[in-house]
């Protein structure tokens, strides 16, 4: 595996706290995504993962320590604020809204309206976001039929493959992807992990969170284990094994 | 844990994809409705019989209208009823007064108008305010705003009609282009470009979007609570409309005026496609299914059938319609 230097350190929390009254969440917990680098983020129930999440993706604001994009410390006192900034997170409950298409699901929020006055009434340009859509998913390795397709028409994985792609259309610099192979079969997952590996080369930065340790092995190039709010490994993939991790995260080894 | 793959459907003909399609179910159901009651009795088929129904459908097409919107949310508005009465009276009132101070007719018209409107998108944001901020559900938001704003009309009215108002008003229910009346070709131009509106503008895609899947819309930036509110103040401000509508074609302002209109509103949005679940429905729908329900009561009373076999007819439709969306998801294999 290649060094990398400090340099090349794309997203960064350092030394991050943070409490629910007495109930101390994540403690002094640092850690590092670098650019084409997907990191693994692992931790039984309670671990402080969805707290560490909703830190980096500007949900939450910790009560101590300094997040870092490209070197500059910066403050999310909204998600809007850290989309701005160029992430984007799949939270693994949002999913997609069925009964719309997948080009709406793409563009949800962020729609392109038609020129001239109708556009400035609020009125859509449909057949724009429609190939536009269908180009965006295309570039990460996602083929739907046809973008103006309700998403309901399509499988679990299709869906999945549509939410991560979504990201990583509007994301510039990193994509926090929370339990995305959830609830999927083994093909499904496989195509999953196939687009993360196509977003990696794309030199994006990528979080992936997982409770399915297989795909974290498979996906991930660095794991980052916590453990009752304290990270407890920090390490190159290659050198975990199913067992050792296993055994990392339920603090047995 | 294998999840179904589910092959999205290849095209089916068009013929059969016709009949997935509910506007063309309802409209063969409003045809051979039409066919069946002139056969019964030939003055169904006249314009005289034609321009009554219209002009009973204008005030249910407007409450189902901004019912259609609230329920693709996923809400539901059971206030439409006491807003179309309660908005009525106070616009009589209003203009019982101007009158009373012989103010010009047309005038004192336009303001029980905008009355009439101000009282419907007041009464929708106190649903707003209910369901958004106190965070009552809006079954039980707006089934006490149906409750409070029927008994303001018993109340403020003594329970008799408020006239005394501008002369003119009934003459304006009047048929004159064809079998519409002035008012009601307005109400049709309103109603279509709100059908556009929720169907092509962004507004729309946010109401669907909503009643699709809230927390996916909340996760894109959708300002969700206002969004609601918006929707809601539009069901109240066509509601008005319904109000002014009716205070128009009696003359009065009847405390009694559109009493279970919102079952009425709710029944045209259900037969016309939509899913109370949300996420689901369209205004072609929604106005020919108002259109199915008010050609029931008048053909029922012109075949001389008891006006109460209305009802047997309306739950019997709407048990079709919904069973008809069953069927429809279930050979889609989704959901």
């Amino acid at each position: 595996m290649a060094l990398v230097t400090d340099e090349d350190v794309l997203y960064e929390v350092k030394n991050v706290s943070k409490s629910y009254g007495s109930v101390v969440a994540l403690d002094n917990v640092s850690m590092k995504v670098r650019a084409g680098e997907v990191v693994g983020l692992v931790g039984d129930n309670g671990a402080g993962k969805s707290t560490l999440v909703k830190i980096l993706s500007g949900a939450h604001r910790p009560d101590s320590g300094e997040i870092l994009l490209e070197g500059k410390v910066r403050e999310w006192h909204t998600p809007h604020d850290a989309i701005e900034a160029g992430i984007e997170t799949l939270y693994q409950e949002s999913g997609l809204a069925p009964h719309l298409s997948v080009s709406a699901n793409v563009f949800l929020g962020r729609e392109q309206v038609k020129g001239g006055l109708l556009g400035r009434l609020g009125f859509l340009a449909n057949k724009e976001m429609d190939k536009q859509a269908f180009q965006d998913l295309k570039d990460v390795g996602i083929a739907v039929p046809e973008s103006n397709r309700s998403v309901s028409q399509l499988s679990g994985g299709q869906r999945q493959a549509v939410a991560i792609g979504r990201s990583v259309a509007w994301a510039s610099k990193l994509i926090l992807l929370d339990e995305p192979t959830n609830h999927l079969g083994a093909r499904q997952a496989g195509e999953v992990l196939n687009i993360i590996q196509q977003v990696k080369a794309k030199n994006f930065g990528v979080i992936f969170i997982s409770h399915t340790l297989p795909h974290v092995l498979q996906v991930t190039d660095r794991i980052v284990v916590l453990r009752l709010g304290k990270i407890v490994a920090d390490a190159p993939t290659s050198t975990f094994d199913a067992e050792k991790l296993l055994g990392t995260i339920t603090g047995l080894i | 844990m294998t999840t179904q793959v589910t092959q999205a459907p290849s095209t089916s003909s068009r013929v059969k994809g016709l009949f997935k399609n509910q506007q063309f179910i309802l409209v063969l159901v409003l045809i051979a409705m039409v066919a069946f009651f002139s056969f019964k009795n030939h003055i169904f088929f006249t314009t005289a019989v034609f321009a009554n129904v219209l002009s009973d459908w204008i005030p249910v097409v407007l409450m189902a209208v901004g019912e259609t919107f609230v329920i693709i949310t996923g809400g539901i508005d059971l206030s439409v009823g006491s807003t179309v009465g309660f908005s009525g009276v106070i616009a009589a009132f209003a203009m019982r007064n101007l009158t009373s101070h012989n103010v010009n007719q047309n005038e004192t018209l336009a303001i029980g108008l905008l009355v009439a409107v101000a009282v419907g998108a007041g009464i929708g944001l106190i649903n707003a305010l209910l369901i958004t901020r106190a965070r009552i559900v809006p079954f039980v938001a707006t089934l006490a705003t149906l409750g409070a704003f029927r008994g303001l009309c018993i109340v403020t009215t003594g329970g008799g009609p408020v006239g005394d108002g501008p002369e003119n008003a009934i003459n304006l229910t009047v048929p004159k282009y064809g079998p519409f009346n002035g008012p009601g070709l307005v109400v049709v131009i309103i109603v279509a470009v709100i059908g556009l509106y929720l169907h092509k503008s962004r507004f729309g895609r946010y109401t669907y979007a909503i009643g699709s899947n809230t927390f996916a819309a909340r996760s894109a930036g959708i300002n969700v609570k206002m969004h609601l509110t918006k929707v809601y103040v539009l069901s109240g401000v066509l509601a008005g409309l319904a109000g002014f509508y009716l205070y128009l074609r009696l003359s009065v302002g009847s405390p009694s005026s559109g009493q279970s209109g919102e079952l009425d509103a709710i029944a045209a949005v259900v037969i016309g496609g939509a899913a109370l679940a949300g996420g689901i429905g369209r205004i072609s729908g929604t106005v020919l299914g108002s259109f199915i329900l008010t050609t029931v009561t008048s053909g029922l009373i012109i075949i001389g059938v008891a006006p109460n076999w209305k009802q047997v007819v309306v739950a019997i439709l709407i048990a079709a319609a919904v069973f008809s969306q069953g069927l429809r998801n279930w050979t889609k294999g989704g959901e």
